[in-house]
Order: structure tokens, then sequence, then C-alpha cells
């Protein structure tokens, strides 16, 4: 556009530049605009704070991001985007070892190959999703300060008596020939929308009706609301704010959560399940979790913490019985009840010797599987631990050999030495499960010395084993009152926004002939039916549709 | 009013500038240190004590080619690597080779039996707890990795090797 | 008698108040043009009696909400039966709501069928009242459920009042190309509508008949240690098998119209047994659906949005226009509620972590996106009317693939069965 436009209205008041009605009387400033249409009434009519006559390079990037246009354009290419990552399972989904470059491509095929490719398999993390979203925050924050301050001051300074054309060209009009007197029927028609919750403000005649006008501010607390929610979620990302990571603890067994300085003991791990009668028939003699806990302590290192010769020193700081949607928490940090196996470890056994010449037995001594005492005195006898294997099997070389670091098939080979022994000692291959002993037939092995002693345990309660492991879950997040205040910001916007609406009814009475003009912001049905009946109460019949003037429901 | 507009646009745009390139950044680089190790990433650091109660770490051994080999007796190929890198440890140790074999969270009794009858002599690390292990992101046994002068890992190599594999590795990592 | 089993009979009579609600306000909007009688009166007194029937119907529904909750000790939305019996009773409410605002009778004639359709839908599913599984055992969970469906609810009323609108001012007689695609639309969404329709009749028509037929699928897995351990999964069929899961075997099957053996078997990387079982089901709807429109298009010798149109004669489209911006309007801060706070809530306590994208998550993410797309297109110039009324309509779909769909095609943690 070339030159200065003309900004002043015919009342005097100077305008900025892109007002649509005159910020004082309202009446229509676009000079090309000669029809009689429904006005566009958006943001009162006044120019956003960006409109401006001659933008440089900063205007542009603000006016890009002023623009509800491309703010929905960002929305929608958000929510497709969104769509695309839900094709496949994210990379996210998998908690153990694996691979996506090779995972995508076995499962799916090709498509899989190029969904991996694409960087789809970790949509909401890659860095255009992310984009996106920062781009819509900044949307929301530009799109709002442009229109939120001027509306505040349209709102603020609202001038009663309207241009005729104003009030005509509304989507709600009436026009009337008074035959009372005018001031009386105004007051009447005041008071009569005063009972409605309407606000009055006269100046001689003219009237201006207002109601809810706290409902406009709604979008734009839903929107602080909004951003906050956002920064929440930023803030997560900053070191220490956030962790996410599981923790296996068999039952008795103190571990340390990793990257902290916390250790957590499973005291005791349970497992219910559903009863028959219960359930109904299809699930019947289905195992169906009812209930899962774990006894849990948490201990916090207070020294020796780094030190690799040593055990560290454990302060107890919180016991708690986990159990699902019932987390452990202590300051910040949440230990969730995730999973549970109950595949039952031997961790200690507390065997007998027996010498079987005398009939005499020895002990119990304790026996854990690992890191066990290199010697055991009983008695007469003295055992020395040779050797000891958790998964015991004979290898290729017909050597003893363990096929992994778990008590699976323990064995203990000890150099027994005593009365009647080999003074030297004599080799005795001791199995602590009864399975084992079978199947390594533990009697033939051990040969001569197996006539003379034995080692056993005699019962249960001399047999130490974990029933399950409690997989935990371990969450840290600080930054969650953030969201949640950014969650309740943008809820009680738009309560405001949605269920209240801002309700504006202009009146003038010339030489007995009287407009009236109204305008909500949403809700046309509601807005004449309260005109209709604040009329009807004044003594003017009107039907409520009557009072359209066409136009859009904005 | 339009200077203060002015300022008011600068300040958003930079905060935004800011805060969103943050928030792209972390998005563009996190995903790069999380995955697993490669050539040319550096490897965690640990912190482990030794059989005899000597404690190492990773940083004593910068500027100096490092073989760390993760091992446990439950493998039959690691036992047969260990006496081959105690060769290899004679072979280059005046080089400056240091070979560090971190045992997979065995018992104490086991590993000590099992360094008596090789008669090693390089160090052997308790890994207690997996932690190490973990941190290296390992899946199967053994793994070696081979860590040049830079502290930078110059190959890792998953499952056994022949002896002459790992001595032409090494040779290539004492060139470096 | 149990209270479960009473709940179910109150079911049932609320389904039939429904159906003949619906017939009432058929009768009060097409019953207008009927001879010897006044049309503003006719429609009137039979809106009145429909609404009536309607909110015994509403009545008797949440008598079955409120007993089978008593009977069964837990909130009855925790499988896909209760759930979509619980949105067809919110679709209900919402209606109640918006009628109560505007009275109009065409509304019932568009709301309802869609509620009959939802509740029969719901009836497929096993109706057995399940216990819970520990992680589902929250208040929250329930205030969630509850509060999105009814968000959905009145989303749902918003596609009735945005269709009638596409019904009413579509030119069904045009024959540019713009009115012919918007025909084209009009009848494809109908279509759809009469799919879902012919998959309850199919679902009910071999449930009817006792159909069954059973698959297994072996799939072998080879474990850390490289040992390889077979396990066999079975899968039954209620609909007569077009297609088999991918590499599994007949293990019995009844014939039917002398198909003895499945004629495809489902491509290999629809994983599992049960995908192969939903792919056969699609295929039934198809079918079956197809088969039930071309029924109504022999009878009615022309589109069905052609035969619908002349209903809506002497309707206000500006009035269905409002209905359906206010609907999704009131929907929509519900919806923000149940779908994605009180889900976030809940999320939080149970998994620790208030968003986990997953599949469901994205796609309440995905709806609630697309809502708030909606709402800011009605502030733009234009984009009132028909163009909003399609994006009404287009929004349920995401609605409804967001409750169902997900379920259907992507597995997640809402475990909710299908069919």
């Amino acid at each position: 556009m070339l030159g200065v436009e003309n900004t002043k209205c015919e009342c005097g008041h100077q305008n900025s530049v892109g007002t649509v009605l005159c910020e004082s009387c309202g009446k229509p400033l676009e000079t090309d605009d000669l029809s009689d249409l429904p006005l566009e009434m958006r943001y009162d009519g006044v120019a956003r704070r960006s409109q401006k006559s001659n933008p440089n390079f900063i205007d542009r990037i603000w006016n890009f991001f002023s623009s509800v246009k491309i703010a929905i354009h960002m929305i929608v290419i958000t929510f497709l985007t969104a769509m695309l990552g839900t094709i496949y399972p994210q990379e996210n989904t998998f908690i153990n070892n694996f691979d996506p470059s090779v995972y995508y491509e076995e499962t799916y095929g090709l498509p899989g190959k190029l969904y991996y490719l694409f960087g789809l398999t970790h949509t909401y993390e890659s860095w255009w999703f992310i984009g996106l979203l920062v781009m819509i925050g900044t949307s929301l924050v530009i799109c709002s300060l442009d229109r939120v301050l001027p509306l505040y001051r349209a709102l603020s300074k609202q001038q009663i008596r309207k241009h005729p054309q104003f009030i005509q060209r509304q989507k709600t009009v009436f026009r009337h020939q008074l035959e009372d007197d005018e001031e009386q029927w105004s007051d009447q028609f005041g008071a009569q929308l005063k009972r409605k919750g309407y606000r009055i403000h006269r100046d001689g005649t003219a009237l201006l009706a207002e109601k809810n006008r706290f409902s406009r501010w709604g979008p734009y607390i839903n929107h602080i609301g909004l951003i906050l929610f956002l920064l929440a979620i930023l803030a997560r990302s900053i070191p220490g704010w956030q962790m996410d990571s599981y923790v296996t603890v068999p039952d008795g067994d103190t571990v340390q959560i990793a990257d902290t300085n916390y250790y957590v003991k499973n005291e005791k791990f349970t497992v219910e399940y559903y009863k028959d009668e219960e359930l109904p028939d299809k699930l019947k003699g289905t195992a169906r979790a009812k209930l899962f806990e774990t006894k849990a302590v948490l201990y916090e290192c207070v020294s020796k913490c780094d030190d690799q010769l040593q055990e560290p020193v454990l302060e107890e700081v919180k016991r708690h019985n986990i159990v699902v949607n019932e987390p452990l928490k202590y300051k910040g940090l949440k230990l969730y009840q995730f999973d549970f196996d109950t595949t039952p470890r031997l961790n200690a056994v507390r065997p007998v010797l027996v010498d079987k010449r005398t009939g005499e037995t020895y002990g119990p001594f304790e026996l854990p599987m690992k890191d066990s005492p290199l010697q055991h005195k009983l008695g007469p006898f003295t055992l020395d631990l040779y050797a000891n294997y958790m998964e015991f099997a004979i290898g290729d070389n017909g050597e003893p050999v363990t096929l992994s670091r778990d008590p699976v098939a323990p064995a203990f080979i000890f150099t027994v030495k005593g009365p009647g022994l080999d003074p030297a000692g004599e080799p005795y291959l001791y199995f602590p499960m009864q399975k084992d002993k079978v199947k390594f037939s533990q009697d033939t092995i051990n040969a001569a010395v197996a006539a003379k002693i034995e080692i056993r345990v005699d019962g249960m309660e001399n047999v130490d084993f974990s029933e399950a492991s409690t997989y935990l879950n371990v969450r840290m997040d600080r930054a969650l009152p953030y969201v949640w205040v950014g969650a309740a910001f943008s809820m009680i916007g738009l309560l405001m926004g949605s269920y209240w609406q801002h309700r504006r009814i202009w009146l003038r009475i010339d030489n007995g002939e009287l407009s009236l003009g109204a305008h909500t912001n949403k809700n046309w049905y509601g807005m004449r039916s309260d005109v209709a009946t604040a009329l009807q109460k004044t003594g003017i019949a009107v039907d409520p549709k009557s009072l359209d003037n066409g136009g859009n429901n904005a | 009013m339009g200077k203060s507009r002015k300022t008011v646009q600068i300040v958003i745009l930079v905060a935004v500038l800011i805060i969103g390139g943050y928030a792209i950044g972390s998005a563009l680089f996190s995903g790069k240190d999380e995955g697993p190790l490669k050539a040319g990433s550096e490897p965690p650091q640990f912190e482990l004590a030794d059989l005899d109660g000597h404690v190492h770490r990773l940083s004593d051994y910068k500027g100096k080619a490092v073989v760390v080999n993760f091992w446990g007796t439950f493998c039959p190929p690691c036992v047969k690597e260990m006496p081959e890198f105690e060769r290899q440890y004679e072979k280059w140790k005046d080089q400056g080779l240091v070979i560090l074999a971190i045992n997979l969270s065995e018992d104490t009794l086991t590993v000590n039996n099992f360094v008596r009858r090789f008669d090693l002599h390089y160090p052997i690390l308790r890994d207690v707890n997996r932690k190490t292990e973990r941190s290296y992101g390992l899946k199967s046994y053994p793994t070696t990795f081979f860590i040049n002068r830079d502290g930078s890992i110059l190959e890792i190599k998953v499952g056994g090797m022949t002896e002459a594999d790992i001595d032409e590795r090494i040779e290539r990592l004492l060139q470096r | 008698m149990n209270l479960v089993d009473f709940s179910s009979d109150a079911f049932i009579v609320a389904f039939f108040l429904y159906c003949f609600a619906f017939m009432f306000y058929v009768i009060a909007i097409a019953g207008k043009k009927w001879s010897n009688r006044d049309p503003f009166q006719h429609e009137k007194r039979w809106g009145r009696i429909a609404f009536i029937a309607s909110s015994l119907g509403l009545a008797s529904h949440l008598t079955f909400f409120f007993t089978r909750w008593a009977g069964s000790g837990q909130i009855p939305t925790s499988n896909m039966y209760e759930f979509m019996t619980f949105l067809g009773m919110a679709i209900m409410i919402a209606f109640t709501i918006v009628y109560a605002i505007y009275r109009k009778a065409l509304l019932g004639m568009f709301a309802l069928p869609l509620t009959v359709i939802i509740v029969a839908y719901a009836s497929v599913f096993p109706q057995e009242v399940q216990p819970l599984i520990p992680a589902l055992q929250n208040v929250w969970l329930k205030v969630h459920v509850t509060t999105a469906a009814l968000g959905e609810a009145f989303f749902a009323v918003g596609f009735a009042a945005g269709l009638m609108y596409l019904l009413r001012v579509i030119d069904f007689k045009g024959k540019t190309k713009e009115a012919r695609r918007s025909q084209f639309w009009v009848e494809f969404s109908l279509y759809s509508i009469v799919l879902i329709v012919g998959f309850i009749i199919a679902v009910f028509a071999f449930r009817g008949m006792g159909y069954e037929a059973q698959f297994v699928q072996e799939q072998s897995k080879i474990d850390a240690k490289g040992i390889e351990s077979t396990t066999s999964e079975t899968v039954n069929y209620t609909l007569p098998p077009i297609v088999k899961p991918y590499n599994s075997d007949i293990v019995q099957m009844d014939s039917f119209l002398g198909m003895d053996a499945p004629i495809f078997e489902a491509p290999y990387w629809m994983n599992g047994v049960n995908s192969g079982r939903k792919l056969n089901t699609v295929v039934w709807s198809v079918i079956a659906g197809s088969l039930l429109y071309g029924l109504l298009r022999l009878i009615f010798r022309k589109p069905l949005g052609a035969v619908i149109h002349p209903l809506m004669d002497g309707v206000d489209p500006e009035d269905l226009d409002e209905i359906s911006y206010r609907a999704i309007a009131i929907g929509f801060p519900i919806f923000t509620l149940g779908a994605l706070i009180f889900a976030m809530i809940w999320a939080n306590i149970a998994w620790g972590r208030f968003w986990g994208w997953d599949p469901k998550e994205v796609w309440a993410l995905i709806t609630w996106l697309y809502y708030s797309a909606y709402l800011h297109f009605r502030l733009s110039r234009g984009w009132q009317g028909l163009k909003s009324s399609w994006l009404a309509v287009i929004g349920f779909v995401i609605v409804l693939f967001t409750l169902i769909g997900v379920n259907l095609v992507i597995a997640g943690l809402h475990s909710y069965s299908g069919v």
C-alpha cells in the first residue's frame, strides 16, 4: 500500500493501522466496504499489535507466528505427523536389548526398514517433532500477546453511544419505532437486562449492556496454561530432573538403583491370583493376578559409596509396601511395581556333615551360593572349599564347568579332612539341589568317600531361597508440579471461554427510532433469546429467530 | 509505544530462540549419546578393584593403548581367549599395552581358581552388580574393546577371537 | 435374581425404548407432511412423545449402569462391552442436554440411531463381568474413562448435527463436479455407517447359527541362550474364516455354504493369531454391509442421501450449524479434562509417568488437536457451515478410530478385547 492510510475516524479518534472498526464509536473504517453484511467483530475490530505499515525482518517473523492461520496449519501438521508415529511400535516400548536397525526390517519388512530410516521409530523424540511443538509454543505466546493487549484496551474503554452503522450491522439486530417515552423505556429495558446479569451503562438514551466479559480472557488463560505445560515438559530434559529406569530385586537382596545414591531391598515379594470362583467361565483356570506386592526398604548410602574395596554404609530412609498404583515415594524418587518373575533362586543352604560310620552328625553350617567362606570346621572334620560352580556341567574335555553365573544348578567341591580320611584331604562334590544330585550321580562321582561321609540338608527350614524377583520401575520427575499447574490453568481458561459467553447489547434511540445491536463471541441462540425476552418484558413481542441478521456463526 | 513494542518483540523472539534451540538441540543430540557404543565413540568410565584390592580407573590409562575384555568362566570362548591374552600381554607389554579383563560378576573363588589355573598376570577386575557391564551395553560374551591412546574406541569385537586376530588388532592399536 | 442379571434386563428395555424413540422422532419429522394435520402441532406433539421415550430409555440405561456397578462391585467401564454401552449412554446424556437447549426433534432422528448402533455394537463383545488386573483398580481410571466418554459423546452429537447439515444443504440433484463430489462423500459416510450395522448383523447372525472355527499358529522363538522354543497360540473364529491367521493350521472348522477351508491367509506382517481374526472380521463387515447397502439401494432406487434429504425440508441449516458447533464447544473442555488431564493423572499414578506416547494416548492427543483446530477454524471467515460440518463428521471418525480402531489395529496398554 502506498502512502499513509487514513485511519482517523469521523468521530475524531485516531486509530492505528489495521483497525477495522473505529476504537471509539465503532464505525467501520474500511471505506471500500459498503455492504450491509454483519461486521467482522473479532477482537472488537481493533488492530493487532503486529499490524504495521512497513514491516521489517523482525516484524515479518513476528507476523508469521502471530497468524491464527499459520497456527492452525501447525496444529494440523502436528497431528498428522503424530499419526505416523503410531503405525509401528516406537523404539521406547522395547525395554531390553534390541537393535532397532535390525528389528523393524525383520519384523515388518521393507516398510519397517523405511520407517526406521525416516526416523519415525522415535517420532516423538525427533528434532522435527519437538521443533513443531516449539513452533506451536511460540505461536501461542505471540498470537495471544498480539491480541489480548489491544482487546483489553478496547474493552476497558468502550464508548456507550455507537455509530448507527455499527449497531445496524451487528449479527443480532432490532429496529423499532417507539411510542412510549424514550427515557422511561430505556430504564425499563435496562432493568430487565440487569435482572439477567447484565451490567448497564447509560449515556442519555444510549445504552450498553454487557455481561461475562471475563470469558474473553478464557482462551488466553488457556494459552498461558499450555505454554506453562510445554515449558514444564521441556524442563524434564534438564539433567537430574527426570529419570526412568528399571531394577530387578530378588527376594532378600539389596540392589543399588543405577545412577543414584539409593539402594533398595526387597524383603518379601508376594503375588496373589484370582481364585477360580472369582473368575468368569472363560477365564477359569488361568492365572490372573489380583495383587502383587513388594515389601521394600529404601536405603541411602552415607559413606564409602564409591569405594570398590569396602561395603558401602547404608542408612534406611523409607519403608513401604509397593503395590500397583501405590509406589514408594521418597524425595521425588518413586518406585513402582512393574512386573515380577516367580522363578525361585537358591541363596544359601545349611547342610550337616554325617559320619556314616559312626552315625554322628556335625553342623549345620552356613553355605551361601555366592562368595562362601573358604573353610568350614565341623567337629573333627575340616571342609576346604576348592571350587564352586553356579550351573554345573561336564565340559567337552571331561572337566567340570559352569554354564552361567546364576545359581541354577550349583555345585561345590570340598577337600575334606578328618578321621579316617586321607590326611591330604579327599575331594567331595556336593550338590545342594536334590535334582542335580541325581542327575550328576553325586555318589558315583564321590566314589569311596561317599561311603564314609555325607553332606546333606535336613528339611526345608535349612534352605534359603528367593521365591521370586520383583521388577521395579524407578522414576523421578521434578517438573511434575509445573505440569499440573499448566494443565489446571489451561482447564480453567477452557471452562471460562466455553461455558460463559461475553454478551453485549448496544442501543440508541434517535427521534423515537430504536436501534439495537447485540454481539456475543459464542452462542447466538442464547444472545437472541436474551434480547427477545427483555423486549417482551418491555412490551415488544418478537420472535428470537427474527433478530438474526444473517452472516456466520463465529 | 513503538520503541517498547520493539523491545518486547526482540526479547520474546530471543527467548524463543534460546528455549526452542535448547529443546530442538537436545532432541538432536540426545539420540546420539544413548545409542550403543560404536567405533570412534568414547568408552564409559569405570572404577574397579582387581583381585589384589588395587583400584583401577580407565582414566588412569589415558595415553596408553588399552584392551578391555569382558569375560566369565561360564563362557567357553572367553576361557579359550584368556591364556591367549596372557601370551599377547607378555609379547606387547613393553610397548605399553594394557589389558584390563573385567570379570562378569562371578564368585571370588571361581575367579581366583581360574586365574591361578591359567597363571594370568594382567589385571583381572571385579565388576560387582554388573554395573560396568551395563554401562558398556553388553549383549553377549566375550566382548572386547580396543581403545586408542587418545581414549576413543578403535574397534569393538563381539565374540571369540583367534590368537592371530588378537595379535593383528593389538599391533594396529599400538601403531596408532 | 441377582443385580447383574437385573441390569441386563434393564439394558434390553433401554435398547427397545431407544428404538421406539427413534421411530417416534421419525414420525415427528416425516409425519409433518402427512395430510390433514398442522405440521407445527404434529412435530410438537410427537417430538414430546419421542423425547419422553428417549428419556425413559436413558433412565433405564442408567438403571442398567448403576445396578451392574452395584452387582459386580466395580464401575462397568472396564471392558469393551461396558465401555461401548457407557459411550451410548453418554451420547444420550449429551443429546438430552443439547435437546433441552435447542428443542429440535430432528436432532433425535440422528442421535438416537447413533446410540442404537453403538449399543448394538457393544453387545457384540463378551458381556461377563471380568475382574480387574491390579493396574486398573484405581478411582482415577473410572473418572478418566467416564469423563472422556462424555466429551466424546458431545462430539458425537456434533457429528450428528453436522451430518444433518450436510444432508440438508447439499444439492442432491446437482450435476456439477462440486455437487457430485459432495454427494459422493455424504453417501460414503452413510455407507460407512451401514458397514457397522452390517458388521453387527453378521456377528449376531453367525452367533445365532452357533458358527465356530479354530486355528492354531505356531511361532518359534530363539531365546538369549540360542535355544529354540515353539509356542502355539489358538484362536477361535465366530465368523466363517475367509482369512485365516498367517502360517496357521485348522483345528476345527464348521462348513459354511460349502466353504470348508479359508480362502486367504493373512499377510506375514500381521503378527499374532488375533490380527488374522480381526482382518477376517473387517472382511465380513464389508461384505455384510455392502449387501445391506445394496438392498437399501434396491428398495429406494436412489442414493441414501437423496432419500433422507427431503425429510430435512424446512429445517434451518443455520440452527444445525449452531447446534453442531455448540455441542463440540461444550464437549471440548470435558474431553480435555477426561481424555488428557485425568488420563495423565491416572497414568502418573499407575505407571509413574503422565505421558508415554502409547498409541491410545497419541490418538487422544490427535483428537484433541483436531478439535482445537476445528475451534480455531470457526474463528476464520468462510469456515462456518458446510466446511465446519465436514470437519465435525471427520472429527467423529477420528474419535471412533481412537476408541475402536486403535484397539483393532494397534495394540497398546489399553487392553480392551476385540471381536
